[in-house]
């Protein structure tokens, strides 16, 4: 069992598994049911936590496993659940055609990972050879995209819910350039966010309730009565 | 609860008050291992902070008062608002929520517990925006809340990057790593290409939370939308909350980058929402839009000011961020109450001659209007004025060209706009109900606001010039 102490082991496994984020995110872009979409935020969640608790075991930095069990809890467990809990009450299942095709959504988001690897060649600086360096290259620019693709989403689609879900994306590659670049911000940082993740949800989730109630639909194209 | 909110607000204020006379006594303040922490800045925001909330609770006694009285909240119960009995309660429950989030934002030392707590002002708000459960403030309500996500996981990116660029100088791992009182000393020895990434994404993030062009989208809707002490207080509060981050990422960047980096930005973004807000507010039909446009308007001049920098320029940023504080309130509540009156916010229905039926909402609603776009006496031409003159011995020849030309046109639409409204032969309108809690507020703000026109009492003044050489001297 001595690779379970090779530090080089653990990077390939969170480049692996960071790469694995970045295909469900794309496989999201890709998405039209609001449940699949909704599974596919919760593996990503989870695999995001593994992340956190991989780089927690091979730095010795017990507050990031703090951070992956909460992220486990909440945003693997808590979230996806409230969200799935209101799609059924609201029962719609299927976006509405969103402005861009699938396909061409997908060219779009495998531009933008491309510019995430861009942005992060910027904070690559080849002198400094460790682990850690590597590491947070590779991660970095997953993160940027993900932050990308999220905001992608979020312009693209038109379902109230589903820009919520790209908004959560959105912080999940916060989340992962938190880790990567930094293992993690401060404890108390880094629970302030996550309650504000999960309250915004929440008041998200009763906006998007409220929304459907009121306009019997949760295209947000239809909230278009403040005009100049 | 009306009760408990007047006297928690009226606490706040002569709590907030002695941490004033505390800081500028003995200096910085900082309790509990240094997580919260008050500079002269931090004591100057909540010392704004909490006098907003304490005018903005006095007058909301008497606006829900009238709202009960007159079956609004009936009207919003069919369209599953809640009951009105439940609608107060959530009104005096979730001001005092956004309140503390926002004196948070100025007591927090460590920057990343600054952005939770600005976080927590848009959640606390996105209630009130969306107060009255009408189509329009559900859709006011969710483009504040997905805009303002938007852009303060910005924010967030942008305290993360700086953490780590900072984290390589440090090297600490620990809460200090993202603390104020430690950051700021080290500022020059930061990662520089990381830093300015971080600055951009702070500028648009917090930049969104102040509303400042072209993130300001949101402005007007919210605005109009939500009840006028809650607008209020997104006006005259959370904007200094925003500009308060934005000065502290601004400190840290113009000592490891310089300051010219950070000032062109700001310049750019600051000229490009006053000239937004020109155009609006000359044809604009509904006054309570046009309120927001005001507010548009003057975060591009605080950012403006802060571009410009110099001791000038800080100064008559901060200067002009209480001034406004002061100002903007005002404008609200005599908006409130003609609204209230007409039942309308469009100035086509409202008629003119309002001075007849409301001879002191409309005399109030002139003089705010005139304090508003800054013409003398009121203290807003004093700060305006310093801001040009931090313009000129910058350099800046054609921009405070430009600042001016905008002024003006603002001030000639806003004060044509108001004075249709008001003035004008009498519609014969019945004379308005008065009620001593709104009378008392609009009074009592009039009244500080004429006196600081000639008088900025000198406790008051020493503490905004102790936080412009913060943020100029850095310390």
């Amino acid at each position: 069992m001595t690779f379970l102490q090779n530090p080089e082991f653990g990077d390939r496994i969170i480049t692996l598994m960071a790469a694995l984020v970045l295909v469900l995110q794309i496989a999201a872009v890709g998405q039209r049911w609001l449940v699949s979409s909704i599974r596919i935020f919760a593996a990503q969640s989870f695999l995001l936590a593994s992340i956190a608790g991989i780089i927690a075991y091979f730095n010795h930095a017990s507050h990031i496993y703090i951070a992956a069990l909460l992220t486990l809890i909440l945003k693997a467990g808590l979230l996806p659940w409230l969200l799935e809990r209101l799609v059924k009450r609201i029962e719609i299942r299927r976006e509405i055609e969103p402005l861009i095709n699938a396909p061409l959504s997908i060219l779009i988001a495998g531009g933008l990972t491309l510019v995430g690897y861009i942005v992060a060649q910027s904070f690559y600086h080849p002198e400094e050879t460790s682990v850690r360096a590597a590491l947070g290259h590779n991660t970095l620019a997953v993160a940027i995209a993900l932050f990308l693709i999220g905001f992608f989403t979020m312009l693209n689609r038109r379902k109230a819910l589903t820009q919520v879900l790209g908004l959560l994306s959105l912080e999940n590659g916060l989340f992962l350039a938190a880790i990567s670049l930094t293992y993690g911000m401060p404890l108390v940082v880094e629970l302030g966010i996550f309650f504000d993740v999960l309250v915004a949800v929440m008041v998200l989730g009763i906006l998007v309730f409220r929304i459907r109630e009121a306009f019997d639909s949760m295209d947000v194209s239809k909230l278009r009565k403040l005009r100049e | 609860m009306e009760a408990v909110n007047l006297a928690a607000f009226a606490v706040l204020l002569c709590l907030a008050a002695t941490l004033g006379v505390r800081v500028l006594r003995s200096g910085p303040v900082s309790v509990w291992d240094g997580f919260f922490y008050a500079d002269a800045l931090s004591a100057l925001v909540v010392l704004l902070s909490a006098f907003v909330a304490l005018a903005c609770s006095i007058y909301a006694v008497g606006y829900f008062r009238h709202d009960e009285r007159n079956g609004v909240f009936q009207e919003g119960e069919k369209l599953g608002g809640g009951r009105a009995v439940n609608k107060l309660r959530e009104y005096y429950a979730l001001t005092p929520l956004f309140v503390f989030s926002m004196i948070l934002v100025a007591l927090a030392n460590n920057l990343g517990i600054l952005w939770v707590a600005i976080e927590g002002t848009t959640l606390a708000s996105v209630f009130l925006v969306m107060f009255y459960g009408r189509e329009t403030s559900l859709e006011a309500a969710w483009k504040y809340a997905i805009i303002g996500g938007v852009g303060l996981s910005m924010a967030l990116f942008g305290t993360i990057l700086t953490y780590y660029s900072a984290h390589q100088a440090l090297g600490t791992d620990t809460l200090a790593g993202l603390n104020w009182s430690v950051l700021v000393g080290n500022a020059s020895q930061f990662d520089k290409a990381t830093m300015r990434l971080a600055f951009i994404l702070i500028l648009l993030g917090y930049g969104t939370k102040a509303g400042i062009a072209p993130m300001h989208t949101w402005k007007p809707d919210a605005y109009s939308e939500a009840p006028i002490p809650g607008a209020a207080m997104l006006a005259a509060g959370v904007l200094n909350c925003a500009l308060y981050g934005l000065v502290r990422f601004y400190i840290l960047s113009s000592k490891c980058l310089g300051p010219e980096f950070a000032s062109h930005l700001l310049i750019l973004f600051g000229l490009l929402s006053m000239c937004v807000a020109v155009p609006f507010i000359l044809v604009q039909k509904n006054f309570r839009r046009m309120l927001a446009y005001s507010s548009i308007d003057h975060s591009g001049i605080m950012v403006l000011a802060l571009g410009f920098g110099g001791p000038l320029g800080v100064l008559g940023m901060l200067l002009h961020m209480t001034f406004h504080s002061i100002t903007k309130p005002l404008l609200f509540f005599c908006a409130g109450n003609v609204q209230q009156q007409l039942k309308t916010d469009l100035f086509r229905e409202a008629k003119g001659g309002l001075i007849h039926s409301m001879p002191l909402t409309g005399a109030a609603f002139l003089m705010a209007t005139l304090a508003v776009t800054g013409a003398p006496p009121f203290s807003l031409f004093l700060s305006e004025f310093t801001i040009l003159r931090a313009g000129f011995s910058g350099g800046y020849l054609v921009l405070a060209i430009l600042f001016i030309t905008f002024l003006v046109a603002i001030f000639s639409g806003f004060l044509i706009h108001i004075a249709n409204l008001v003035l004008g032969p009498d519609p014969g309108l019945p004379p308005a109900e008065t009620c001593r809690w709104k009378k008392s507020s609009v009074v009592g703000l009039a009244l500080v606001i004429v006196v600081m026109g000639f008088w900025i009492p000198t406790p008051l003044f020493r503490l905004i010039q102790g936080a412009a050489d913060i943020v100029t001297s850095g310390r």
